[in-house]
Order: structure tokens, then sequence, then C-alpha cells
């Protein structure tokens, strides 16, 4: 019995740290960027490095994209579907 | 009206009520951290969350209808009720649901007056098993399962519950001790601002998963009175009434606002800030999807809860007020076991008056501890436009220091 719960258990444990503290930290990294590139930055002397925003803008995207995927493939379960990534792009497909 | 509709009717309201303090009690879970840093208007971030519960209970599509086979032996595995209940229209297995409804919302008002967030669904798994022992005893009670797969109290209800929390805790001071590492060379100001959409999107996020896994319990427990009287007999599908009143009632507690939790875990446990709020809430997001996908029923109460505590601890130089979460630990312990004892004194009350009167009589207890404990509220209330005030006396003893504020 107790091996099931492991079994189970730490794939909740590996998807909450990596999502969970992962998607944070991603998000930080483009607060972080975007400030290079407006010059909020607390070091003294910094100059704002215009570049910066668009990667900045790379990482919020990426967070977004996450979400919605993480959203996808829960909400997909529940209309008994799972979600393929065989086309790269991801599509519904029939669990099974 | 026969007798037997009127109880049913009963049953029926009273899953609604409990539905109702569900949302109402854990608005804060989702909530509390972004009305904290400001990121929301306390009024619109509980609209935000009402709106999202409501979208939440309508994605819960997977059948919930075997939600009480996780603690109780009232079900076959179908869904359906066990043979021995439907003698006189369902008449025994009516009044087990009734008193283990009561016992939940009881417990979770007491404790919502005591401004404290414990976990409505061990509320209501704590009535249910409460109203069994009652009515069936012991045996009632599916303890640890046949052995073959995970079930019953202690792997469903209760390890979930010890081990949800702490990992909640880590992740979010994880979460939170990257976030800082990360942003330390961002000016304060710019900070505080770039975090808040993050807070807002990950608040949202939770609200979504909290209609998602709670709703559909109380949607279970309708759909199964329905089934045991001979009202509803698909048991792969949940009635399109049942849904749009969990839905909506869950969604009207979550507006109404538990505004005293949400002042204990906004502004009681740790102080919070954007950053921490984003953290926070992404933890709690993220155990309470990846358990819920992979079969736990845990409490969305616990896992919030734990993420906050975490932020607090993952933040260079933020203090935890241990009294206060002392008093949550507490209130977490005896959850199952004092809604449990509720449960089964409403179920004797009920079989020492016998019938539909005794159904009645038990939903006059409930309404009556209700008003009681509303009116009690309104001598200290705490509202929209205090739910943020300062917290009063810093860390001291627990008992000389009331929530209530």
């Amino acid at each position: 019995m107790l091996d099931l719960f492991l079994q189970a258990a730490w794939k909740v444990v590996l998807a909450g740290l990596l999502l969970g503290a992962g998607l944070p930290a991603l998000f930080a990294l483009g607060v972080r960027f975007t400030a290079d590139g407006t010059g909020e930055i607390t070091t003294p002397g910094a100059a704002p490095r215009a570049g910066f925003r668009v990667l900045g803008l790379v990482c919020f995207l990426a967070v977004a994209v996450l979400v919605a995927l993480g959203i996808t493939v829960i909400v997909a379960a529940g209309l008994g579907k799972t979600v393929s990534f065989e086309h790269i792009f991801p599509t519904l497909v029939p669990k099974g | 009206m026969s007798s037997d509709a009127v109880l049913l009717v009963l049953v029926v309201v009273t899953a609604l009520g409990f539905d109702f303090t569900n949302g109402f009690h854990d608005t804060a879970n989702a909530m509390a951290t972004s009305i904290a840093t400001g990121a929301l208007r306390p009024k619109v971030a509980v609209a935000l969350s009402a709106v999202l519960n409501l979208v939440g209970a309508f994605l819960s599509v997977a059948v919930a209808l075997t939600v009480t086979n996780a603690v109780v032996k009232i079900q076959d595995s179908s869904g359906a009720p066990q043979a021995r209940f439907l003698d006189g229209h369902g008449y025994s297995l009516l009044m087990i649901v009734l008193a283990g409804l009561v016992g939940g919302i009881v417990w979770n008002l007491l404790t919502w007056l005591l401004g404290l967030p414990s976990s409505s669904s061990h509320a209501l798994f704590g009535g249910l098993i409460g109203s069994t022992i009652a009515g069936l005893g012991l045996s009632g009670v599916n303890w640890t399962g046949d052995g073959t797969k995970l079930d019953g109290v202690v792997w469903k209800v209760i390890l979930p519950a010890v081990l949800s929390p702490v990992l909640a805790i880590a992740v979010a001071a994880i979460g939170t001790w990257l976030v800082y590492r990360v942003t330390a060379a961002v000016s304060e100001r710019f900070k505080e601002k770039g975090f808040r959409w993050g807070q807002i999107m990950s608040a949202s996020l939770v609200s979504l998963a909290h209609g998602t896994n709670d709703a559909q319990k109380t949607m279970g427990v309708i759909t199964l009175a329905l089934i045991a009287t001979g009202h509803w007999t698909d048991t792969s599908a949940i009635p399109f009434w049942v849904k749009l009143g969990c839905a909506l009632s869950i969604a009207l507690g979550t507006y109404i606002g538990g505004w005293r939790i949400i002042r204990t875990l906004g502004k009681g446990l740790v102080e919070i800030r954007s950053p921490q709020g984003l953290a926070a809430e992404s933890s709690s997001a993220a155990v309470i999807l990846a358990s819920t996908h992979l079969g736990f029923a845990l409490s969305t109460t616990h896992v919030a809860t734990g993420s906050i505590l975490g932020t607090g601890l993952g933040r260079p130089g933020a203090a935890v007020r241990w009294g206060v979460a002392g008093r949550m630990v507490v209130a977490w312990c005896i959850t199952l076991p004092a809604a449990a004892v509720v449960g089964a004194l409403m179920w004797w009350v009920g079989h020492l008056v016998g019938g539909l009167a005794g159904g009645i009589v038990v939903v006059a207890i409930l309404v009556a501890l209700s008003t009681y404990m509303y009116l009690r509220s309104r001598r200290t209330a705490v509202h929209a436009g205090n739910v943020n005030d300062e917290w009063q006396g810093t860390p001291v003893p627990a008992a000389a220091h009331p929530v209530t504020v």
C-alpha cells in the first residue's frame, strides 16, 4: 500500500517543484530582464539595455504558454482525452 | 408533497448550503495574498474568484459520483447506493447524508467565526464518517480500502493531509527564494509593480482549481440522494440542475467572502509582498492541480496555508507568526474528528425523533446554530473595509491574541 502511495506521490512532488517553483522563477527572470531593459536596476550606473525587454517578453510568453498547456491537459483529462505532441503542435486525442 | 420528497428537499438544500460555506470558507485560499498586497481591491478579488469558481465547477466533467466511497461504505463502486438502503425510499441513507452535511456546515461556520482556515473537504468527510458510525457502526467506514488501490480514510484523506502542506511549504519556500534571488538587483518599486500581474494570474488559477476540486463533491452527494430516492438512475452522469445549483452556490459563497479567514491568511500568518504572493499561489495551483490530476483528493486549504507559510520562510528577513500557524495546525488536526462528532450527534437526534420529523429537527438545529454564529460574528465584524488593518499584537501567545479582531 505504501509503495502504491509513493508511486503516485513522487509525481506530485516533481510536478509541484517544476511548475510551482519553476514558473515563478521564470516569471521573475522576465521581471529581471524587463528591469534591465528599462533601467529599473539598483546597481549604480546601470543604463537601460533595450534588447533585454525582448528577453523579458519571451519569459512572460513562455510562462503563459506553459500555464495554458497545463490547463488544457487537465480539462482534456476531464473530457476523457489526452494532449498529444505527435505533430509538435499540441492536439487533443482520445485517451488510450 | 409526500414526506419522502420533503426529506429529499431538505437534503438537497442542506447540501447546497454546505457548498455555499465551502466557497465562503475558501475564498481566502486563492485571494488572501492578492488582497493583502493590494494587487486587487477586496471586492474585485472576491468577484473574480467567484466567477472562476463558477467556471471551474463546470469544467469538472469527470464524474464525481463515487465521492463518498473514499471514506464510507454507503455506495457500491458504480456510484449507486447499496441495496440495504433502498427500503423506505432510501430513508436511512438520506438521514446519514443529512446528519453528515450538518456536521460539515457547523464545523465550517465555527472555524470561520474563529478566523481559522480549516479544510472544507475534511469537514464534509468528517461529518459523513461520524453519521455513518452512528448509523451503521464502525464497520460502515472505509478505513484503509481493500488493499488493491489507494483507498479509504487513511490513504485518501489522512496521509495526503499530512504530506500536502509539507510539500506546499517546500515548493513555496524554494519558489520565493528563487524569485528574490533572480530579482535581487531590481528596484523595489518595479518589483512590487512587476509581480502584481503574476500574482493575480496565479491566484486566478487557484480559484479555478478550487471550483473543479470542491464543487463536484457536493454534486456527488446530491446525486447520491437522488438515486437513493429513485429520482435519478444514471450512474454515469450528474443532472444538469445539480451542476448548475452547486456551481452557483459555491460561487455565491466565494463572492460573500469569508473575510475573517482572508484576514488571518493575508495579514496574520506572514506579511506578504507581491513576489511572495506569486510564489505562494503558483505553489498552491501546481500542487492542487497535479495531485487532483493524479487522483489525490486533498484539501485546497491545507495546500494554500502551507504555501503562504512557505513563502514566509523563503524570503530573507520575513517573519512567520508561529502562534497563528500553531492554531491553524490544531484546527486541521481536529477538523475531521470534530465534524464527525457533530455528524454523529445529529444522526442520533434524528434517529431519536424518527421519521420525517427527525430530519426537520436536525435542519432546525442547523438553522439555530448558524443564526447564533452569524449574530456572534456581527459583534466583531470583519469585512472588505477592515480586512487589511494592521495585525494587532505581533508574536504573542495564541490564547492572548484573538484572531477575530
